[in-house]
């Protein structure tokens, strides 16, 4: 970026969640890009993403990691203030798994013969439901996600009711495991690290992958509100281009346990990156920040979006221009002029 | 108010005094508090069975997600649980709680004005107990233990570049997420910054 783009706000406060894919932004801070492009940033710790939202819609956070589909909810108004919002910039693909217990998950791999078999497999779990006492109850995060609409097109592609069959619930990612492990819950859709660390403490087994459910996908994106990108183009311009960068950076596999050091600092990751430095998850969750153009924001995934949000009910009553919608929140314009 | 029908608040709030002042405060109201609970684990449960009208919870609980998530997630939810925004277009109201640390969801259907008063008595108490709090923390805390909270906070503002109550604020996320003491996280914490530096270098 050229050198003479006034920066019109140099200090700048962006929120994030503590999941694996907020790496980009922890890079871009610890290992000097937004420095580089003259943005002084404050990473904020949030507990969740209607937190994000709230505090990026009332100018509390300048930006912040968020679930693709956030974007697009907040501009629509679901459940919670109306605020236009846009990004420029996907900050990574894939990252979520299905997780079972680990009781439910043994019961299952004993009797399932072919994986790529849908119907078997759907069968299977549904004689296995049947057999249990109480239905199994599959916990989600946050309902603009992928991994909720994930979960959801699994158990239908499956044929698996989701009202009937199982009882869908919501759980925060930090509290996913005790409760996994105490039997609250059977099993879960979310994302890095709470897959893997199930995995690595024999609390769970993993069904599926994301990736396997959709292929490659467009999972957080840097959000911010229309307004905000109106009044500080050349702030936006900057912050893209660092966590462009950084993106880049974390992708390197030789960077790979540094980016874990980093992450395991206590505003970051914490604990959990932690115990993740010596782990090899024997499934690949196909986890990119960078790589094939993926960073471009992704208006066909947007569009599948939003189809996913009609057939859960979740713009039932709200009248959406899908292409102009997908047009005005996924920034491919600026990507494209700012990052070629 | 006497006229009509009591509200269920459920409150769900870690801090003790704070839980006994909105209690009080909106029983003089003449609403009902139905169930205050800290760090939930089975938020869906006590929904379906407490039928709250009205959910007053910090602005930084994990739960909102949860409780966000019921309106969507199943079509045998008997009430939606509707953020506060949603219903009302209070931009001053909304921005008031979101500063105050406060966030509100209603039972759909029910009229915003009743709603209203409920959520400007609990702003003014969440405004009231940050300074309260702080205050309150810091004399529970031993000498030596304050030592090491004041090191790691102050360790924390270099390397993040913020305030101190945003260190603070730190801290105290990471002990709810670890279970843990904040004298304990504060000497991890201390642990784990020792020669770094702050961004850029």
């Amino acid at each position: 970026m050229s050198d003479h783009l006034r920066i019109e706000k140099a200090d700048l406060k962006l929120g994030f969640i503590a999941l694996l894919d907020c790496a980009p932004l922890v890079v871009a801070r610890e290992k000097g890009f937004f420095w580089k492009y003259g943005l002084n940033v404050i990473l904020s710790k949030e507990s969740s993403w209607a937190s994000i939202r709230d505090k990026v819609s009332f100018g509390l956070l300048d930006g912040a990691h968020m679930l693709a589909p956030m974007p697009l909810a907040a501009t629509l108004g679901l459940n919670g203030n109306k605020t236009p919002m846009l990004t420029a910039l996907t900050l990574s693909h894939n990252g979520t798994a299905i997780t079972l217990s680990q009781e439910l998950y043994l019961a299952l791999v004993d009797q399932i013969p072919d994986w790529n078999d849908a119907d078997a497999v759907g069968d299977t779990f549904k004689q296995l439901i049947n057999k249990r006492e109480r239905k199994p109850v599959i916990a989600t995060v946050y309902p603009y996600s992928n991994h909720h609409y994930q979960l959801r097109y699994w158990l239908n592609q499956h044929n698996i009711d989701t009202e009937e069959d199982v009882q869908l619930v919501a759980v925060p990612p930090t509290q996913m495991l005790e409760n996994l492990a105490n039997g609250m819950i059977d099993g879960y859709c979310v994302g890095e690290p709470w897959n893997s660390l199930a995995l690595m403490q024999q609390k769970g087994g993993l069904l599926t992958t994301g990736h396997k459910i959709w292929g490659s996908h467009m999972e957080k994106v840097m959000g911010v509100t229309q307004r905000w990108a109106e009044e500080n183009p050349n702030t936006h311009r900057a912050l893209v281009t660092a966590l462009y960068e950084a993106c880049q950076w974390a992708e390197e596999p030789e960077n790979r346990t540094e980016l874990m050091n980093l992450l395991a600092l206590p505003p970051y990751l914490d604990h959990a990156a932690e115990q993740l430095a010596s782990f090899t998850s024997p499934y690949s969750m196909e986890q990119h920040f960078y790589g094939n153009n993926l960073n471009k924001p992704d208006r066909d995934h947007g569009l599948f979006l939003l189809d996913q949000m009609s057939d859960c009910g979740q713009t039932d009553g709200v009248s959406v221009d899908k292409d102009q919608l997908v047009e005005d929140v996924f920034r491919t314009d600026l990507y494209t002029s700012w990052l070629s | 108010m006497s006229k009509e029908k009591q509200l269920n608040v459920l409150l769900i709030d870690d801090e003790p005094e704070r839980v006994k002042a909105l209690t009080e405060a909106l029983n003089l109201l003449g609403h009902n508090v139905v169930c205050h609970l800290p760090n939930t684990t089975d938020l869906n449960k006590h929904v379906e069975e407490n039928l709250p009208d009205i959910v007053i919870i910090d602005m930084d609980s994990p739960n909102r997600d949860t409780l966000e998530s019921m309106a969507t997630m199943s079509r045998n939810n008997p009430r939606p649980i509707v953020f506060f925004a949603e219903k009302q277009n209070d931009h001053k109201t909304m921005s008031d709680a979101i500063n105050a640390g406060v966030s509100a969801y209603i039972a759909d259907g029910l009229q915003p004005e009743r709603v209203t008063a409920i959520i400007d008595t609990a702003i003014a108490h969440f405004d009231a107990h940050s300074s309260l709090k702080a205050e309150l923390d810091n004399a529970k805390n031993q000498l030596a233990d304050r030592k090491f909270i004041e090191k790691a906070k102050g360790m924390l503002m270099k390397h993040q570049g913020c305030d101190e109550d945003q260190a603070y604020q730190t801290l105290r996320k990471i002990a709810m997420d670890r279970h843990q003491t904040l004298p304990v996280v504060a000497r991890n914490v201390i642990e784990a910054l020792k020669g770094l530096s702050g961004p850029g270098n």
